[in-house]
């Protein structure tokens, strides 16, 4: 058996450099929950696992200048219970109340739900439709990526393997606070999705100032359905606008059949889920 | 395999251990430590029957490494009685017929414990979905629905349905 190492780096720049000399060698741990799984199944033969668990600067929930600041460590149950979350952002934490158990969100995180990319990560979903930016640094270096362009294909991101997600950052906003997340999945608990929609609305006098649309397990990776949202804006809003919108929502998904769902479902589902989302939002 | 040591407190006990980067928390408890109260199913963070409390929140001992515990606190459920003294989750347990192979009930008593801790008076729905991550295949769920539902603060309402 090979040798498989651990660290657990006391500061953030430790990180980066044991990043930096062991690339993809290197895991990054977090709450485990994709990893364990993933090593266990030989998915992965990492040499040296890099616990960031104990790097409080990468953990909780900030407010500063209209924003908010999510430290990639932050765990759904953190999601679930933080009040700003809550007033400001709801999508998030009605996607964080679907997502796996009690159990499991006390230590998977935000960033490995990111990072893990899976075409149906749940907290993906509502993250595009409040336009996040996710923070990332390496060695001497930092940038800012759009979570429009984080997403490659499925359980792959632009990330390079020396580098670290920080943080999270969305903006408070009218849009931000009016949002629904719906998922459909084969069963209420424990279940991956087989279909999620999270739409924000900014509406005034019946007209759509600005609409986000995004989907997850309906394409390779979680998306935005921009071509949705161009359509509906500076539109008033009435039920023959949504119906069109429904059908647009179909086509524009892109999904595949698997064992828990077919293609012609998905698509039917999706235009379904945007339907009740939108009216909940309308109303 | 360099082996690495760690220093954790165990049912109200400091242990001191030498465990692999890669050694789950599971079988440090179950192998290393002998507490076979511990279940090991699915090891994929499924079913729940793998639950210990660490720093008294439940996690899945299948999907953490022993190593991160280093430092911290852990209870399974041999910790939870005081000496001969059942935990009244074991006793309504026992009392309700909410055991029936008993693979499930380590996990779901320990789940249960973290569950009234945070909402002392759960109504059913709130303990359905808390435990909605622990499984029985015995399917005694409406007994042990039941049990938990007579340790919170507002006791014996019964089953709503
Ligand atoms: C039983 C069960 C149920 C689940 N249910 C759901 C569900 O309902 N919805 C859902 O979306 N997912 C679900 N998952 C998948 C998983 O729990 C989530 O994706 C979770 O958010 C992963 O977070 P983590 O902290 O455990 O990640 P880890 O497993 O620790 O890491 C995941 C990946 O991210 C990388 N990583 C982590 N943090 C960083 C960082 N800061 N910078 C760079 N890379 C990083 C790691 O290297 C790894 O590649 C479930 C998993 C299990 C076992
Ligand atoms: S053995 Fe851990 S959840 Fe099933
Ligand atoms: S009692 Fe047998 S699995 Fe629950």
């Amino acid at each position: 058996m090979k040798q498989i190492k651990y660290i657990s780096p006391r500061t953030k720049e430790e990180a980066l450099e044991v990043l930096q000399q062991e690339k993809d060698r290197a895991c990054i741990v977090a709450g485990c929950s994709n990893v364990l799984p993933n090593l266990k199944d030989k998915k992965i033969a990492p040499q040296i696992l890099v616990d960031i668990t104990t790097l409080e600067s990468l953990k909780g929930i900030f407010k500063k200048e209209g924003k908010i600041l999510l430290g990639p460590l932050t765990t759904i149950n953190e999601l679930i219970s933080s009040k700003i979350i809550l007033e400001e952002y709801p999508v998030l934490t009605q996607a964080a109340r679907e997502f796996a158990d009690p159990i499991v969100r006390n230590t998977a995180t935000v960033g490995g739900n990111l990072v893990t990319a899976s075409p149906a990560a749940d907290l993906a979903v509502p993250l595009l439709s409040l336009d996040a930016i996710v923070k990332i640094e390496s060695l001497g270096d930092k940038r800012e990526v759009n979570l429009i362009n984080f997403f490659t294909a499925p359980g792959e991101t632009i990330l390079n393997s020396h580098e670290l997600v920080v943080g999270i950052e969305f903006k408070q906003s009218d849009i931000n606070k009016n949002g629904c997340f719906m998922k459909i999945g084969q069963r209420k608990a424990m279940a991956i999705s087989i279909a999620t929609l999270a739409v924000n609305l900014d509406w005034k006098e019946n007209t759509i100032n600005q609409i986000r649309i995004a989907a997850g397990s309906v394409a390779p990776t979680p998306l935005r359905l921009t071509g949705v949202e161009e359509f509906l804006k500076n539109k008033k809003l009435n039920q023959e606008l949504i119906e069109e919108a429904v059908i647009k929502v179909s086509k524009e998904v892109n999904p595949i059949s698997d064992i828990r769902a077919s293609e012609g479902y998905r698509r039917y589902i999706s235009g379904i889920l945007f339907k009740r989302a939108i009216e909940r939002l309308a109303n | 395999m360099k082996k690495m040591e760690i220093e954790f407190i165990l049912n109200g006990k400091k242990r001191k251990i030498e465990v692999k980067p890669n050694d789950l928390l599971i079988n440090i408890i179950r192998e290393d430590l002998y507490l076979t109260g511990t279940k090991y199913g699915c090891g994929l963070g499924e079913c729940g029957v793998c639950t210990v409390l660490l720093n008294g929140e439940p996690v899945l001992s299948c999907l953490t490494l022993a190593i991160t515990v280093d430092g911290k606190e852990i209870t399974t459920i041999e910790g939870l009685a005081q000496g001969d003294e059942l935990h009244p989750l074991q006793k309504a347990f026992l009392k309700n017929g909410a055991v029936q192979c008993g693979f499930c009930t380590p996990g779901m008593i320990l789940t249960a414990t973290a569950l009234l801790r945070e909402n002392p008076d759960a109504t059913e729905d709130e303990i359905r979905n808390y435990m909605r991550g622990n499984l029985c295949r015995c399917t005694g769920y409406v007994q042990i629905i039941k049990a938990i539902k007579e340790c919170t603060s507002i006791k014996n309402k019964g089953l709503t349905n």
